[in-house]
């Protein structure tokens, strides 16, 4: 696991913010998180990457590389990073997916 | 399609899309592209985790209350003795929820200590043993407020307790998850380990209501009219 950031995520994640790892009791859970969970238990059930593995990781990245990140979003933002990592897509491929998903989703 | 006597706003693009949203979209796509699962597994997958019921965590209190031994190992550790009941935290093909692979920690009530559990930060719960939380279990309200004025909000729930109860607030995390094991109700002696489980219900497992010998939750309420 490689400790340093990938651009695409820091983009992604935007300014760090305190406000980011503090409790945010008026927050409410959005639908993407759920999917996220789902993406998760799929890639360790589909033998990709293992869950425990990936939890390891989001404490140690979540607490350094990825500090900044709110603690809800930990799992996308190091889920990515791992997958990276693994080869199994490549930043440009993530960047140029994103782009395409704002482009689909900001559709009127 | 059928005509509407109401109005309805017009369904906008949105937005307020959040880049963590685009990524884990992403992310999704990428990797059902690259053949790591289907859209079925996810689907699949999502549909499941979403009907898990808290029929886990009643069995495992029903089983604690009549067996001792798996009482203190539940107590000792929550994730291992889940096991005995067919909940493997680690397992998604099993009956648990990987994605919330974490330490769980049975709570005993007795009759001086009462517990219940929320999550301040978000939303965190124990789903592998009681399925997706209650609506109001997310709420600020509830979150903001049991933390600080736990008796006042467990009154609001029908729960009262004298100052010779201790109320113990146990907020989960990342990396914690809490279940409350209730107290045993009187006139349930003789009882099987099923009748027992079914009166365990979701809100006594976290801590705002007490089991009734009288109440499963799996029929609507009944009792007489008020007259007013």
């Amino acid at each position: 696991m490689t400790g340093e950031p990938y651009a695409v995520l820091l983009d992604a994640v935007g300014p760090a913010s305190a406000a980011a790892v503090v409790p945010q009791p008026d927050r409410r859970p959005e639908p993407w998180e759920s999917s996220m969970q789902a993406t998760c238990e799929c890639l360790s059930w589909r033998g990709t990457l293992d869950n425990l593995e990936r939890r390891h990781a989001e404490d140690e990245l979540g607490e350094t590389t990825y500090r900044s990140v709110p603690a809800h979003a930990k799992s996308a933002v190091v889920t990515a990073h791992q997958l990276m990592d693994r080869g199994a897509f490549t930043p440009d491929e993530l960047r140029a997916r994103m782009d395409a998903i704002r482009a689909r989703l900001r559709r009127a | 399609m059928t005509e509407h006597d109401h109005p309805h706003d017009p369904i906008q693009a949105s937005e307020e899309l959040s880049e963590f949203e685009v990524l884990e979209r992403a992310v999704r796509e990428l990797a059902i592209e690259k053949g790591l699962f289907s859209e079925e597994d996810h689907r699949r997958f999502s549909e499941w985790a979403e009907s898990i019921g808290p029929s886990g965590g009643s069995r495992m209190v029903a089983k604690a209350w009549t067996d001792p031994e798996f009482k203190a190992r539940l107590l000792a550790d929550g994730t291992e003795a889940s096991k005995e009941v067919g909940i493997d935290w680690l397992d998604p093909t099993g009956v648990g929820t990987p994605s919330d692979y974490t330490f769980f920690y049975v709570l005993e009530n007795t009759p001086t200590v009462h517990n219940v559990i929320v999550c301040t930060l978000c939303s965190c719960y124990p789903r592998p043993v009681l399925g997706m939380s209650p609506d109001w279990y997310r709420t600020p309200n509830y979150r903001r407020r049991l933390v600080r004025w736990p008796r006042e909000v467990l009154a609001e729930f029908g729960l009262h307790f004298g100052p010779d109860v201790e109320v113990r607030v146990h907020d989960s995390n990342q990396k914690s998850r809490f279940m409350v094991m209730p107290m045993r109700p009187d006139g349930t002696d003789g009882w099987t380990e099923e009748q027992l489980a079914a009166i365990v219900t979701r809100d006594t497992m976290i801590g705002v209501a007490v089991p009734q010998a009288d109440w499963t939750a799996s029929e609507p309420p009944t009792g007489p009219k008020v007259d007013a």
